[in-house]
């Protein structure tokens, strides 16, 4: 050892000047690191490559869906004198936040994996901060697809909710609000089950089951019996038809407050539940 | 001093680990590890695939608890002070743990603003890591693009940036080519110089050799030797002298020569014009020549060779596979 000290000692730069020339930083605040987290989310909006699939893919499935699904407003079940697109709309919004709650808990399991969640776990940071800035992220980046998705289907289909903009910017804060919420539960299995590979099925699954036995497609009146029972007890159905009495102009404080209040109830229970797991993972 | 700092006998030992041991449901992991690594010094902790050296690592830098024992790190205990460890070491994982959308620079600048840095303050400083592990030409590219060896250089400068008192690195050089390797060992080098103290996995004996002032081996969970590299290499066997000269007569003639000065030369298996002398330092090479001259031989080929740590390793890990 001695002798290769000496020998790298010699004309080279140091790294790190001992001493008060370069004192230890002094530690970030959790505000600091929820912005500083959330922010490095967020950067993946600079890159169109990362963004443009995020926004096409529901604007490509509401071109099929509403093709599909047309004659159903021909059906006696379907609200008379309302085109199938305002029908559709609100909903797909609001289905559109469960991909992307799904998104977030693969995109955490992808990085316990690949290291970096080891590093900050390393560092002098609190561990809520590193999901707490996610949750901002994604929700925000759902945020952004779900506004293309609107502006896609007044320009291109033909949405016009009776609501006007008020009642679709409702549409837009449960749906956002859904992808927060749902967010927190996918975070908090990946948490738990720590590999992707385990929880792409099971929120494949219960994003099938979520979206296809509600309201989103069909009126509930239109499904068979056991189906109905459960589709109208669907938490989806309860945050689409507020979507979508907003988006018809049927505004009054409880049609936004409860989905909101419903989402709040599951962060507030599955939260604390993810950070504890992330904590105890390693 | 903060609370939970104790100054005791140890004031000097950074590392401090005490019947240390981790399970996972059946595995140990680790089996009652003890070790101590004094302030500025570099523990180079040397085992095969399994061994536990990860676990060893990941305990310390506080990311899992240990089933028993105690560990403390730059004075605080791993389990009880883990924010007050967490401010003082830096790691580098055994697989590079960069954020592979943001770029080089912008990985650096991320945990330099968490560390409580200014923006202004997080950018020169990840220029001057970038500039020091040659990635300055990359700065501003996508880690997902770097190589391997890139890649586990841009993790070795983000493990950097909180200018750590404690680093542990953990196979810093697995998958780097050889210039990168001595690259890296001379940024470990110079950090050590400059106060660090360092835990270093590997499973390069050279480079525990090189780096490491002691070296501690781990097999199985266990720790089976430790020690300086030198008295490590003292376990393997002696240095050797080994002399070829040009006709049978000469061998005899030397052999006799060198018997009567201490030494005890034997011929080598393979080559019945080469003699083997063990020596106790290359000091008594002097007395192998004088011998030869003296016996009036001439010499076709001289050479000195030091055990490797290759020798004592299979030797140890020998042992402890028969055991
Ligand atoms: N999370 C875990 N769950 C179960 N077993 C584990 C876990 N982590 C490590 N082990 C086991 O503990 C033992 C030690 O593993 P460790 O990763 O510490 O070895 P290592 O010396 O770092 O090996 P390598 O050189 O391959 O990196 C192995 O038998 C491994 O299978
Ligand atoms: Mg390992």
């Amino acid at each position: 050892m001695s002798t290769v000290t000496e020998q790298a000692a010699e004309g080279r730069p140091a790294i790190d000047e001992p001493g008060p020339a370069a004192p230890r930083y002094q530690g970030s605040g959790i505000l600091r690191q929820i912005s500083v987290l959330s922010g490095r989310s967020l950067r993946v909006l600079r890159d169109p490559a990362m963004v443009l699939p995020g926004v096409l893919e529901p604007i490509l499935m509401l071109t099929v869906f509403s093709q599909v699904f047309k004659s159903v407003s021909q059906t006696s079940a379907f609200p008379p004198g309302v085109s199938y697109i305002d029908f559709l709309l609100p909903a797909f919004l609001v289905t559109s936040a469960v991909s992307a709650g799904l998104k977030s808990g693969v995109a955490l399991t992808t990085e316990m994996n690949n290291g970096i969640i080891a590093r900050f776990r390393s560092m002098p940071i609190h561990t809520g901060s590193v999901l707490v800035g996610r949750s901002i992220a994604d929700t925000a980046l759902a945020g952004v697809n779900m506004l293309a998705l609107l502006v896609a289907g007044a320009l291109v289909f033909g949405f016009d909710p009776a609501g006007g903009f008020l009642g679709a910017a409702g549409c837009l804060a449960i749906a956002m609000a859904l992808s927060w919420s749902l967010g927190w539960v996918f975070m908090a299995m990946s948490a738990w089950l720590r590999r992707p590979e385990a929880l792409q099925p099971i929120g494949g699954i219960l994003n099938l089951v979520l979206l296809f036995a509600s309201n989103a497609f069909v009126p509930v009146e239109g499904l068979p019996g056991w189906l109905r029972t459960f589709a109208s007890v669907n938490p989806m159905s309860q945050a689409i038809t507020a979507a979508r009495d907003l988006s018809m102009g049927e505004v009054d404080a409880g049609t936004l407050l409860a989905p909101l209040g419903i989402c709040a109830v599951i962060v507030a229970i599955t939260a604390p539940l993810a950070i504890r797991s992330f904590r105890r993972s390693a | 001093m903060k609370d939970g700092r104790t100054k005791d006998k140890h004031v000097d030992a950074v590392i401090e680990v005490a019947g240390l041991s981790k399970t996972f449901g059946s595995v140990a992991a680790l089996d009652d590890v003890s070790l101590s690594v004094q302030k500025g010094s570099v523990l180079g902790l040397l085992g095969h695939n399994g061994a536990g050296k990860t676990t060893l690592v990941n305990i310390l830098s506080t990311l899992l608890r240990p089933s028993r024992g105690r560990a403390r790190v730059a004075g605080f205990d791993v389990v009880g002070d883990g924010v007050e460890v967490r401010r003082r070491i830096g790691l580098t994982g055994q697989y590079a743990a960069v954020d592979e959308t943001l770029s080089g620079r912008d990985n650096l600048i991320l945990i330099a603003r968490l560390l409580g840095a200014g923006r202004a303050e997080a950018a020169a400083r990840a220029d001057e890591l970038l500039e020091i592990f040659q990635l300055s030409d990359a700065a501003r590219r996508r880690a997902k693009t770097y190589s391997g060896g890139m890649r586990r250089r841009l993790d070795l400068a983000a493990s950097l940036v909180g200018r750590p008192d404690v680093l542990f690195l953990d196979e810093p050089t697995t998958g780097l080519d050889p210039v990168a390797r001595r690259g890296l060992w001379q940024v470990v080098e110079r950090l050590v110089k400059d106060g660090a103290t360092v835990l270093l996995t590997t499973q390069y004996l050279d480079e525990a050799d090189y780096l490491a002032d002691s070296i501690t081996v781990l097999a199985k969970g266990r720790i089976v030797a430790s020690g300086t590299a030198e008295e490590l290499k003292g376990r393997a066997g002696s240095r050797n002298v080994s002399v070829t000269l040009r006709t049978d007569e000469a061998v005899l003639r030397t052999t006799e020569v060198l018997r009567r000065s201490g030494l005890d030369p034997a011929p080598d298996d393979e080559d019945g014009l080469v003699l083997i002398v063990p020596v106790h330092d290359s000091t008594e090479i002097a007395t192998v020549v004088r011998a030869t001259d003296e016996a009036g031989a001439d010499i076709a080929g001289l050479a000195y060779a030091e055990p490797t740590l290759d020798d004592v390793y299979m030797a140890l890990n020998h042992s402890s596979a028969v055991r």
